[in-house]
């Protein structure tokens, strides 16, 4: 039993947070709804990302991939959660991922994995899991993304519009017709194991996004805590803040132990158990990053009220993956058929 | 990261799977403290799992420990649930006291007789004014012609009555500040004047006592470190106390679960729809849990901050609470009609945030030790 993140995990996490704050940086939120930036990156800020290789770290190298382990690719998700990335790196991922799983060619994924070209992963029009069919569906992450592909059936679907959604930082754009400048691909479902295990994967990431969000909006909580006064004292002195915030930080913990279990298990376990504990882990940790955020915003008092501060971005961002790929709801009907329905 | 086991942890496991195949049936009975005869089955198999070699794991073999590292509590915690079986001996935190401060003399006299559970001990912090403010405790130990004399009153004392040992903290050193006035005693509960009442617990369980100290000598050889060093010792010791596989509440909390979800999948007990949504919550946080404390086990000898076993704490005590609401509220009407257990074990887990350092002083240890937030 080995249950840290080793060296070069630390260090690799270390240079994902770098490029994440750059990237944050260069998203503005504005003054409100009506003049926030969408979340696409500029051209230099993206072809960074491009050369870092995030987008292609997670493929097999014949795919123009790294062949990362999805530990690896956690650390950076939950980077990107962190610093609530507005550029579409966790959808391009997935979506790489899906068309993998499902035998794209692989010039297809080199493409990708170069920057070439911007896909985005479809979901059903529920949010909760990936699409089968381009009826209804929903490309996620898919701001500036040319195309969401229907693995199942090898087709591109060109994308409409960005729709209201809550998480300013992440795109959703309803599919449209089959996409001209992308051709189809005879698809070969992935088997039971590896089906399992592709939706394990996203999960993990999602699991790991949300602890990246959860974990900065405590961290700026503490911060203000130690810094703004109130009756001559530190609000961080009081005895109500610090029990909320003690309780948060349980939240976080709890939740990065969750994560790091759901994503050594993509990789090292049959792909049956991999999803269960990632259903365990998106459930525990879905619930966990809404309360921990909402105490954030509790600690930062009015300000945390306003658009100005980061703190509803990150609650945005918690709903929002809290959904996507189904919420605790969602993932503990399938935990409870399997553990205690009458057969 | 690895949550599997190397190849030597996949063998202590299976051996214990092996162990615990041949001899958990004859302790079906179950333990308990609710009377003498739960008592003794209590004892009887702390003292067959000692005897097996699945005691004292991450204590030092040469006092009777196994010297393995503290992932192998994990394992311990997890394959007792997973059988069915009992927690493991409640003794880690103890034994990590004095294996960790005392004396070499003093360890080979004492620790072999806890770790193969022969020898009950008990912990004698806690008094009538001074619970969550430990260290403004009163009963003195007066260093005298080569020995100490102790005096006072300790409460809450789990497993007194029928203790041969106590761990005792007591001021020594009066004219020093509160917390540097404190020393940690092995006393033998045998003693002249060491005088125990029973307390019943509103669970009825019969596990606690108040203890009285009238002149009762303790050798001077009984001193765990150095006189004034017991608050640093008390402070280690409750971290062990505070990481739940220690005190096998892992193992406890999966039996509890696993019980509760077979009773719905039998049909034995019905479940609507909302009951079974509170279930299967209780089904992650369990599974999280257990997650958690192999991490934190995995970890703790690289873990400086001292502070963890607080998190951990806290973190099952909100899981053990949970649970047991969603297993009451399974148990229907014979939660509170009928045989008492369902409701006496109810009560037990309201206790999981009082003893060991409250819930609320818990928080504060994490808010100030690990956020670093000011003190008031
Ligand atoms: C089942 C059980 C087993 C136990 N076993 C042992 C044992 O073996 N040995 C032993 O020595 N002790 C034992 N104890 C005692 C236990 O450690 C104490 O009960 C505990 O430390 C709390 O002390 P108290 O009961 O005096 O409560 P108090 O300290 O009076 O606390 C009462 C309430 O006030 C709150 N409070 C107190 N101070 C503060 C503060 N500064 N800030 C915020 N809130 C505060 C507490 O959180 C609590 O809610 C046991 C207790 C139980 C329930």
């Amino acid at each position: 039993m080995v249950i840290e993140l080793t060296a070069e995990q630390r260090a690799f996490r270390e240079s994902c947070g770098k490029l994440a704050a750059v990237l944050a940086a260069q998203w503005n939120r504005g003054r409100g709804p009506h003049d926030i930036a969408p979340p696409v990156p500029d051209k230099a800020s993206w072809s960074r990302v491009v050369d870092t290789g995030w987008l292609a770290i997670g493929l097999r190298e014949e795919n123009g991939g790294a062949g990362a382990g999805v530990v690896d690719l956690t650390v950076l998700a939950e980077q990107l959660g962190h610093h609530t990335v507005a550029a579409p790196v966790l959808g391009i991922i997935l979506a790489a991922e899906q068309l993998q799983a499902w035998g794209a060619p692989s010039g297809l994924l080199q493409d990708i994995a170069e920057g070439g070209i911007r896909l985005a992963p479809a979901l059903d029009a529920n949010l909760r899991g990936l699409a089968c069919a381009a009826v209804g569906a929903l490309a996620w992450d898919a701001a500036g993304a040319e195309a969401a592909v229907i693995p199942a059936s090898g087709v591109a679907h060109s994308l409409g519009d960005p729709l209201p959604f809550a998480d300013p930082t992440r795109a959703v754009r309803p599919l449209g017709a089959p996409s001209a400048g992308i051709p189809a691909f005879a698809p070969t479902a992935p088997d039971g194991d590896a089906a399992a295990r592709l939706d394990a994967f996203a999960l993990s990431l999602l699991t790991a996004d949300l602890l990246g969000t959860m974990q900065a909006a405590l961290d700026a909580a503490i911060e203000h805590a130690r810094t703004r006064a109130q009756f001559g004292a530190p609000i961080g002195s009081f005895q109500a803040v610090q029990q909320l915030l003690a309780d948060s930080h349980v939240l976080v913990e709890a939740g990065r132990s969750a994560s790091y279990y759901s994503a050594w298990a993509v990789d090292a376990l049959p792909g049956r158990e991999a999803l269960r504990a990632a259903r365990v882990a998106k459930a525990f940790v879905s619930r966990s990053a809404v309360e921990v955020c909402e105490s954030a915003i509790q600690v930062f008092g009015g300000i945390g009220m306003t658009w100005e501060a980061p703190a509803h971005i990150w609650l945005r961002r918690a709903h929002a993956g809290r959904l996507v790929l189904g919420d605790e709801h969602h993932h503990q009907s399938f935990i409870a058929d399997d553990d205690f329905s009458r057969s | 990261m690895d949550f599997a086991d190397d190849p030597a942890e996949a063998e202590f496991r299976a051996g214990l799977r092996a162990w615990l195949r041949d001899h958990l049936a004859e302790h079906r009975d179950g333990t308990g403290y609710e009377s003498a005869a739960a008592v003794e089955r209590t004892l009887r198999w702390h003292r067959a799992l000692a005897a097996a070699g699945y005691a004292g794991l991450s204590l030092p073999a040469a006092y009777g420990g196994r010297g393995l590292p503290d992932a192998y509590e994990a394992i311990l915690n997890e394959e007792l649930a997973a059988a069915g079986a009992p927690p493991s001996p409640p003794i880690g935190h103890i034994a990590h006291a004095v294996a960790d401060f005392a004396g070499e003399e003093l360890k080979a006299r004492v620790l072999p007789g806890l770790l193969d559970c022969t020898e009950v001990w008990c912990q004698g912090f806690s008094e009538p004014g001074a619970g969550s403010d430990l260290a403004g405790l009163s009963t003195t130990a007066t260093f005298d012609d080569g020995r100490f004399v102790v005096n006072g009153q300790k409460i809450w004392t789990s497993g007194a009555m029928w203790s041969g040992w106590c761990l005792l903290l007591a001021r020594t050193e009066p004219d020093r500040p509160r917390h540097r006035g404190l020393s940690m005693l092995v006393v033998d509960m045998r003693s002249p004047g060491v005088d125990r009442r029973e307390i019943v617990l509103a669970s009825g369980s019969r596990e606690f006592a108040e203890v009285f100290f009238d002149g009762v000598t303790v050798p001077a050889a009984n001193l765990i470190g150095e006189r004034g060093q017991g608050w640093q010792i008390a402070m280690h010791m409750l971290s062990y106390e505070r990481g739940p596989a220690d005190m096998g509440w892992v193992g406890r909390l999966g039996r509890v679960l696993a019980t509760a979800c077979d009773d719905v999948r039998s049909g034995r007990v019905a479940a609507d729809a909302g009951l079974r949504r509170r279930l299967a919550e209780a089904t992650v946080e369990v599974q999280v849990m257990q997650w958690h404390v192999a991490r934190s086990l995995a970890n703790r000898t690289t873990d400086t901050t001292g502070s963890a076993g607080s998190v951990d704490k806290l973190l099952a005590t909100r899981v053990e609470q949970n649970l047991y609401r969603v297993v009451s509220d399974l148990a229907g009407p014979s939660f509170v009609l009928g045989a008492p257990g369902p409701f006496s074990d109810y009560l037990w887990s309201r206790a999981q945030s009082i003893y060991g350092g409250t819930q609320q002083i818990q928080r504060q240890i994490v808010a100030q030790r690990v956020l670093g937030l000011p003190l008031a």
